[in-house]
């Protein structure tokens, strides 16, 4: 009986390539044209809930979600909140990964991440108390490695600091009849609270080569392999030494470590600036996405509105056209979307992802031909011209990014994924049209 | 009779899908990868395969595919198991697996967001997954959910909240329609479409018998359409590298 043989997928480097990439360290140059100290290409990405975000460092993927509900505290700390973190080396990452219970490189990515934000005090567990010994937040990170690149513990910490600080969790009172019921109150009634993190403890890992004279940064996945031993140090942005892994692994000098600790620090610093600006795009969508929520209750009164919506849609084409000029990638996937569903977005960045709300209910009013016939139109007549310039454009990136897979957006995915519906508005306008008037003669023909 | 308008929550009409995104070759190290997106309902799939033998209980004359279900938070449940089997043998029906005996290809699921119609979504993100990884198939899947409200009209594509209101729903999995080297008149000969046999359908809830042709023939004619959009879609990314490093 023939059983499965997972060494079959057990990826073994050829002899020519470890030689190739020690030679080249050698003489300081690194497989992907790297210098020794140059971290990889690094997207910060958020979903559209809150404590979702996806993180990319070159071709590492990472995804992390933030959940939280109320549990009873641990007995020897009562006055703590729980912070849990779930890593998930997913089999999709590397056929070498298997599913179920986590090996010992997924536990240890765990356990490194976990120190770095529970031990140095970066989460503030007091502020999750809310009945002291009785009930506190328990906070969960679950990590998923979606794709291994190389370098999954700086992935991962980046990834689970982005998603705890877009986190957002319930607002609880304690009240009621007897002053000792809890109260959640939901979300969209009450607004959330962030979670209090004091600083942001950033990882940085580094592979030692050739018996610890030569150290890279960042290695890549084929770098792991030939490497001799490796070192992660995390470090916030005032110079604090959160933790430090090195488990085993070819010896190295003590100066040796000390520069590494200092070429960390300044990568921290950098790494944090990052994350910030990151963290504060999506925040700011975020906030106008809940000031643009209410008048899309009141939208489908509101049809001339909507003719205006489309004009400055119209407008801010060009502008949209530079913006999606400098991300390829998206390029490529928007090609993919020629939207059966007639949805619109309005679009000034701001706006974009503030009303997806909007969209939803203005849609089907607004693409209807029949009592906007005249406004529609004259839409899509100034549309088309500026379909053909898109179509032409996005060929020409679609090619582009066939050789090139990484990502070049760092802002949130919201403000993405409207990207890609808003140019697609004007490339399938007229299909979208036709399309829906088609459908609704099927759907006729089939029910009589 | 006439088919009655349904007032849904975000405005679309009963025969409206949602935005359907489909981005293939998104992962590095897999074999085949694939991001599908209803809506907020987003999917990943990989692909890795074949790989050599079977498991125990895998007849070693056919490949066998192997499914990993990954939820977005949490320990895998009974739901996700049940979810796995139903992907795996919609994918059976689909490859062709007579090719490479005694292998095994293993299809990675990861839900990134769910808003309704789950399944569907995973079992077209597998397909276009498969696709990008060349594993050999008979024809594509495309997988659509149909709800049936208590006014007993279908309407297509629910989302989470709508999926809770509503009576039943079925997720049905047509395979993709062929372009067909016929002329265009032999296609509505009988008026019956050529390929309409139905590979997968899950109910959840009662609904009378009529009001399930009803929702099966409302889901065919939409899965032309997502089909439409599939092929579309893989003529015009250009052809993925296909050198890939393991």
């Amino acid at each position: 009986m023939p059983i499965m043989e997972h060494k079959s997928m057990a990826w073994r480097m050829s002899v020519n390539e470890r030689k190739f990439i020690e030679t080249a360290l050698a003489s300081d140059l690194r497989v992907d044209g790297r210098r020794p100290f140059d971290y990889r290409r690094l997207n910060i990405k958020f979903g559209r809930e809150d404590g979702c975000s996806e993180v990319q460092l070159g071709e590492t993927h990472v995804m992390a979600y933030v959940t939280s509900e109320l549990v009873q505290p641990y007995r020897d700390r009562p006055n703590e909140g729980i912070l849990a973190i779930f890593t998930d080396f997913s089999p999709m990452a590397d056929p070498s990964f298997e599913a179920g219970r986590p090996g010992e490189s997924a536990i240890e990515l765990g356990r490194v991440i976990d120190r770095g934000l529970r031990e140095s005090r970066a989460v503030d567990m007091e502020s999750l108390c809310v009945v002291a010994g009785k009930l506190v937040w328990s906070i969960q990170v679950d990590l998923h490695i979606i794709d291994n690149g190389g370098n999954l513990v700086d992935a991962a910490n980046v990834a689970a600091l982005a998603a705890l600080l877009t986190f957002q969790r319930p607002e609880c009172t304690v009240g009621g009849d007897n002053g000792q019921d809890i109260i959640i109150h939901d979300p969209k009634v009450v607004e959330p609270l962030p979670l209090v993190i004091h600083h942001l403890p950033i990882s940085v890992t580094f592979a030692f080569y050739n018996k610890g004279d030569i150290m890279v940064i960042d290695p890549t996945h084929k770098e792991e392999s030939v490497m001799g031993g490796k070192m992660t140090a995390t470090i916030n942005s005032n110079g604090d030494v959160c933790a430090i892994q090195k488990a085993g692994g070819e010896g190295v000098m003590p100066s040796v470590v000390m520069q590494c600790i200092r070429i960390a620090s300044v990568k921290a610093a950098d790494i944090t600036s990052k994350l910030k600006n990151a963290v504060e795009v999506y925040n700011t969508e975020r906030a106008l996405r809940k000031v643009k929520r209410h008048p899309s209750k009141m939208a489908h009164q509101v049809s001339v509105a909507d003719i205006t919506l489309e004009d400055k849609q119209v407008k801010d084409l060009p502008r949209h056209q530079a913006k999606m000029a400098c991300q390829p990638y998206i390029g490529s996937s928007q090609d993919d979307e020629p939207k059966v569903d007639t949805r619109t977005s309005t679009n000034a960045d701001g706006n974009s992802s503030g009303t997806h709300a909007d969209a939803f209910v203005g849609g089907p009013s607004k693409w209807d031909p029949y009592p906007l016939r005249v406004g529609t139109s004259q839409v899509l007549g100034t549309l088309t011209v500026v379909k053909e310039e898109q179509v032409v454009s996005d060929d020409h990136r679609a090619v582009e990014c066939s050789l090139d897979h990484t990502t070049t957006s760092s802002s949130g995915t919201v403000s993405v994924s409207d990207a890609m519906q808003k140019s697609n508005t004007s490339k399938s306008l007229k299909d979208a049209v036709k399309l829906k008037k088609r459908k609704k003669n099927r759907s006729s023909t089939t029910t009589r | 009779m006439a088919p009655m308008e349904v007032d849904r929550a975000d405005g679309r009409t009963s025969n409206q899908l949602r935005p359907l995104s489909c981005t293939r070759n998104v992962l590095h190290r897999a074999h085949g990868s694939a991001r599908w997106s209803q809506g907020d309902t987003i999917v990943l799939a990989a692909v890795f395969g074949p790989k050599a033998g079977t498991k125990k209980e895998e007849n070693p004359e056919k490949a066998s595919i192997e499914v990993i279900w990954k939820p977005k938070t949490g320990l895998i449940g009974k739901v996700e198991k049940e979810y796995e089997m139903i992907l795996k043998r919609t994918l059976q029906s689909v490859c062709l697996l007579t090719i490479h005996p005694n292998t095994t290809t293993s299809v990675i699921v990861q839900v990134v967001g769910d808003d309704g119609a789950l399944l569907p979504c995973a079992i077209n993100a597998s397909c276009a997954a498969l696709a990008d990884a060349g594993i050999p198939l008979k024809y594509l899947a495309v997988a659509i959910c149909c709800g049936l409200t208590g006014s007993r009209s279908v309407i297509l594509d629910p989302t989470k909240i709508e999926e809770k209101k509503i009576l039943a729903f079925a997720y049905l999995v047509f395979p993709n329609s062929p372009i067909s080297v016929l002329p265009k008149g032999s296609l509505t000969e009988d008026s019956e479409p050529i390929e309409a046999g139905i590979i997968t359908s899950v109910t959840h809830g009662a609904m009378p018998v009529v009001d399930y042709f009803n929702c099966l023939d409302r889901g065919y004619a939409a899965c032309a359409k997502i089909s439409e959009f599939l092929r579309r879609s893989m003529e015009s990314q250009a052809p993925s590298d296909l050198t890939k490093t393991t």
